[in-house]
């Protein structure tokens, strides 16, 4: 799940330093939550869920909320697919990504890019749990009564560019990520919560197959 | 030889000529265009950008805020913005932000005239005119370079197209069609002197 969510972040924004969050605290116990957190993305082979995308264009006061379903399996294959207010699928197949919009098709390899290069990175970080040591980002843990926040700024220029925080809301139960809020300098953000999760069921690889 | 001669002035002469020239003096008021003019106070759109064989897609979010200054911003799908752009009242146009890939001023310019073509910006009526050919009328307003053209059926009930043109012929040409409360349902950009087509479909929120 953290690994699609990072994925998502890489295809996607830009976000924004802030001040610590109310209700959160700095972790009191760092070791137990990487050890949890790695474990927990060891045993997750598959992600199905729901999610709701708001993009929050703060000096607009406007925002854009989009729903669709996304799935993702061991290693390196996420499928997201829009299905309101518009029609968008994304497949993410280990090094290429498959999008289409409407009629059209688009093919996009991940090796051209170095953003994405380093996106795969963060990917496989995530499975073996070592995100907080991605020196791509310099990574920040809170905790709250119910959830855990990474607050991850990245270091790289060509992230930064995009981003200014990516936090990742986990819930304490189960370590499963509940929400992804990217946050750009200008303030704008854009937040996926997800739901209706269910892990480690069946997804065939053809799932994911761009053809 | 003679022949291939006279064919090839021919050729360059035909080049030479305004696809304009033969329309005549009408007698329409230049502001009776304005009722075409639409009225984002809040919409999104669909859009889908096609340039030299690239293909982008994402939403537009056009809105008009209270100081009447319209702002216009185009993300991707999963929410990562391309451009951030505002359209004041005093004619005057400012960049909020652009990805670095954009962020060149052939770019940024191209686009902001595109939109002020089709939002009916910098149409001055002292200077504007009016004209017709056998089956339309031509609402031509001037510009620092080149015109804007608004093109009408002949009793200017219809908004057939928009051109921003050079003196000769259409550099881009533009529709908005299917307008519901001053706001319409299908805007398409084209440009004529090279491959960049931008499509926008409104999206019902």
């Amino acid at each position: 799940m953290r690994k699609i969510i990072l994925i998502l972040i890489v295809i996607g924004s830009g976000f924004a330093a802030k001040a610590q969050r109310a209700g959160y605290a700095p972790i009191t116990d760092i070791a137990k939550f990487n050890e949890q957190f790695a474990t927990v993305a060891k045993k997750t082979e598959t992600i199905k869920s729901d999610f709701v995308q708001e993009k929050d264009l703060e000096m607009l006061s406007e925002k854009i909320t989009s729903k669709g379903k996304f799935w993702f399996k061991k290693d390196n294959l996420l499928r997201m697919e829009y299905t309101s207010p518009f029609q968008y699928l994304m497949i993410l197949n280990k090094d290429n990504v498959y999008v289409k919009d409407g009629q059209k098709e688009n093919k996009i390899s991940t090796k051209s890019s170095k953003v994405f290069q380093q996106i795969n990175r963060i990917t496989i970080d995530c499975v073996q749990g070592s995100i907080i040591n991605n020196p791509d980002f310099k990574t920040k843990i809170f905790e709250s009564k119910g959830t855990y926040m990474v607050e991850m700024s990245p270091v790289s220029k060509a992230l930064k560019d995009f981003f200014s925080t990516i936090d990742v809301i986990i819930d304490k139960k189960d370590y499963s990520v509940t929400t992804i809020e990217m946050h750009e300098v200008s303030g704008d953000s854009t937040v996926i919560h997800f739901t209706n999760k269910e892990l480690n069921t069946a997804i065939p690889d053809a799932f994911f197959a761009i053809k | 030889m003679r022949f291939l001669l006279l064919s090839s002035c021919l050729f360059i002469l035909a080049g030479c000529s305004s696809v304009y020239q033969n329309l005549q003096p009408d007698t329409g008021d230049v502001t009776a265009i304005e009722k075409f003019r639409p009225d984002f106070k809040v919409a999104l759109y669909k859009t889908e950008v096609e340039v030299v064989g690239h293909h982008l897609s994402g939403l537009l979010l056009i809105k008009t805020l209270p100081d009447s200054s319209v702002r216009m911003v185009f993300s991707n799908e999963m929410g990562f913005k391309f451009f951030d752009f505002a359209f004041e009242p005093d004619g005057s146009f400012k960049v909020f932000y652009v990805i670095k890939q954009m962020d060149k001023k052939p770019v940024i310019t191209t686009l902001q005239k595109d939109f002020e073509l089709v939002m009916m910006l910098k149409q001055n009526p002292k200077t504007a005119s009016v004209l017709k050919d056998s089956a339309d009328r031509y609402y031509v307003f001037p510009q620092q370079k080149g015109y804007n053209y608004y093109i009408t059926n002949a009793t200017g009930t219809e908004l057939l197209r928009m051109e921003r043109s050079s003196a000769k012929k259409p550099i881009v040409q533009a529709i908005m069609k299917n307008y519901i409360n001053g706001i319409p349902d299908t805007i398409g950009i084209t440009h004529k002197n090279f491959s960049f087509t931008i499509s926008l479909k409104r999206i019902e929120r």
